[in-house]
């Protein structure tokens, strides 16, 4: 046990306490909302959303925002994203949820650096927004795990309550719909909360670090067992595992904190894997 | 007296791009009915099961369902509607990653019924695993959808539609791309469904072949136009047959199965 007494003396636990319990929040958060994500092959949904948020800040910046009430103009906009996306019936416009997506996130992005060229032409700083969206977990204070924690309640409570709709919606968006489930609410609010959570994170822990948080723990979890709450619940743990875990191999090893998580989580896919062949599954 | 009626459509239309996709006068089905829909490839077939269901927002007509207008409802009243219909859909779902188990899809059916902000009680999971033993899919209830064969597949989604234990039981084409073997397990499955449960079923197909013995009423559709509507043996003639496929193939009845095998008319 000798390493694990090394590695607690080598992190300073008040001033890192904040920055383990975010990545660890971040961690779970991403990948329990990755299983549906991943489950109905719309990972592309993270980077749209991230460049809607974009725009939403850029925007709220140009009407003299600043600072942490840059995230409500960033929410703002990523919501619009995600209830344009939930609004357009895919089988209505005869369009693949993914092609919407890009078409969001082509939008989004040139509002964004329509925005940014703005801030150039009114002589604005826009350092507030880019801050913003590419966070850094090393600066994770305790008032941003507390959001966090707010939003991974506000997750659990949506799961709960709508668990057995969400599976219907995960196996096909379509026949869900065919049999009664009213899946227009369902999916909205899913999608509006998906927005609310991975813009919070952005700004915390920064944008690579979650897109590999929502794919990467709920692929590994595909892979090593079988059920939607299964999934749901271990997907959550593995990207809990990843966020704090990756956080700890780099503190000890002195190594850049969000590459050694995302590294780290990739690895979980690439075990699993291994143990899905391995196992013959 | 008369009898009642679960789907009866009156003037139907539906157009898409400016062409027309279903043109239907009067279609009815009677209650504990059990009718198919055949015709050649986008003759309407699929789009008339989805406008019962209220899928085709823009159909035009008198639409009724369940003794519901269709046109009428909208939101959780159309959810209410389709909660009572158990429909089994052409393509499904194919993505390998899927997490849900055979029993987990079965259980939609479920989901559907009983609504929002209530959790399937033990009577639900009843339910759900008599029709996963019904239809023979007691050991296959633990895997992985995506892993099964496409029969068992297809049984899981009418054991999915059986379990909402619907009014009205909507398939549309339940024996698409499987082998002869599989083909045959379908339409017992379906034949059984029907003489057990008397429930009202639309069965859309394509091939006379797929019929259940109980089944002894053929409606007719080619370019969105009910053309003949009767008895499979009245319905597949051998004028209708050479119509619709040319010379080659002549129609077969016997013992309440129907095909269409080689060896039609010849000029020469």
């Amino acid at each position: 046990m000798l390493w694990y007494r090394g590695a607690i003396e080598m992190i300073d636990l008040v001033y890192w306490a904040p920055v383990m319990a975010g990545g660890a929040l971040a961690g779970a958060s991403s990948g329990a909302l990755g299983t549906f994500i991943v489950g109905m092959r719309i990972p592309f949904l993270g980077v749209c959303v991230a460049h809607a948020a974009l725009a939403g800040a850029v925007f709220g910046s140009l009407f003299g925002l600043g600072g942490q009430l840059l995230l409500l103009p960033a929410i703002g906009g990523a919501l619009l994203a995600a209830f344009a996306l939930g609004m357009a019936n895919p089988e209505r416009v005869s369009l693949d949820n993914n092609i919407l997506l890009s078409f969001l996130f082509s939008a989004s992005m040139g509002l964004a650096f329509l925005g940014i060229g703005l801030h150039g032409i009114f002589g604005k700083s826009d350092n507030d927004v880019r801050s913003l969206l590419w966070g850094s977990l090393n600066f994770c204070r305790w008032e941003d795990v507390w959001l966090m924690g707010l939003v991974c309640a506000a997750i659990l409570v949506f799961v709960v309550l709508f668990f057995k709709e969400l599976r219907a919606i995960l196996f096909s968006r379509m026949e869900a719909q065919a049999v009664g489930i009213q899946v227009g609410l369902v999916w909205t609010m899913f999608l509006g909360i998906t927005a609310v959570t991975l813009t919070v994170n952005f700004q915390t822990v920064g944008g690579l670090m979650i897109y590999s948080l929502v794919s990467n723990p709920a692929m590994a979890a595909f892979q090593l067992t079988r059920g939607c709450g299964r999934v749901l619940l271990l997907s959550a743990f593995l990207g809990l595992m990843s966020g704090l875990g990756g956080f700890v191999i780099a503190a000890v090893a002195d190594l850049p904190s969000g590459a050694v998580i995302v590294l780290l989580s990739s690895g979980l896919v690439g075990c699993a894997a291994l143990f899905r062949r391995y196992r013959g599954g | 007296m008369g009898s009642v009626n679960v789907i009866c459509l009156r003037a139907v239309t539906v157009h898409a791009d400016r062409r027309c996709l279903l043109d239907v006068d009067c279609l009815c089905v009677e209650q504990g009915g059990i009718v198919a829909l055949m015709g050649p490839n986008g003759a309407g077939k699929t789009t008339l099961l989805r406008v019962c269901l209220g899928l085709v927002r823009h159909a035009q007509g008198q639409i009724v369902v369940l003794n519901e207008n269709v046109r009428d409802l909208r939101g959780a009243r159309l959810a209410m509607l389709r909660r009572r219909i158990g429909y089994v859909p052409q393509l499904l779902p194919a993505r390998s990653e899927l997490p849900l188990t055979v029993r987990e899809v079965v259980a939609i059916g479920r989901t559907a019924r009983i609504g929002l902000f209530k959790r399937l009680t033990r009577r639900d999971w009843e339910i759900v695993d008599r029709w996963i033993e019904r239809l023979g899919l007691a050991s296959l209830a633990d895997r992985p959808f995506g892993a099964v064969s496409g029969g068992e597949q297809r049984k899981t989604i009418i054991a999915r539609a059986m379990a909402q234990e619907p009014e009205l039981l909507l398939l549309d084409e339940p024996t698409a791309n499987l082998d002869l073997g599989w083909r045959e397990r379908i339409v017992e499955t379906i034949d059984q469904i029907y003489t057990q449960t008397r429930i009202s079923v639309v069965l859309v197909c394509h091939e006379l072949e797929v019929l259940p013995p109980s089944c002894h009423r053929v409606a007719l559709l080619e370019s969105g136009r009910l053309v003949s509507d009767g008895a499979p043996e009245q319905v597949f003639t051998e004028t209708r047959v050479t119509e619709l496929y040319g010379d080659g193939l002549r129609p077969w009845h016997e013992a309440g199965r129907h095909a269409l095998v080689p060896g039609g008319h010849r000029d020469d």
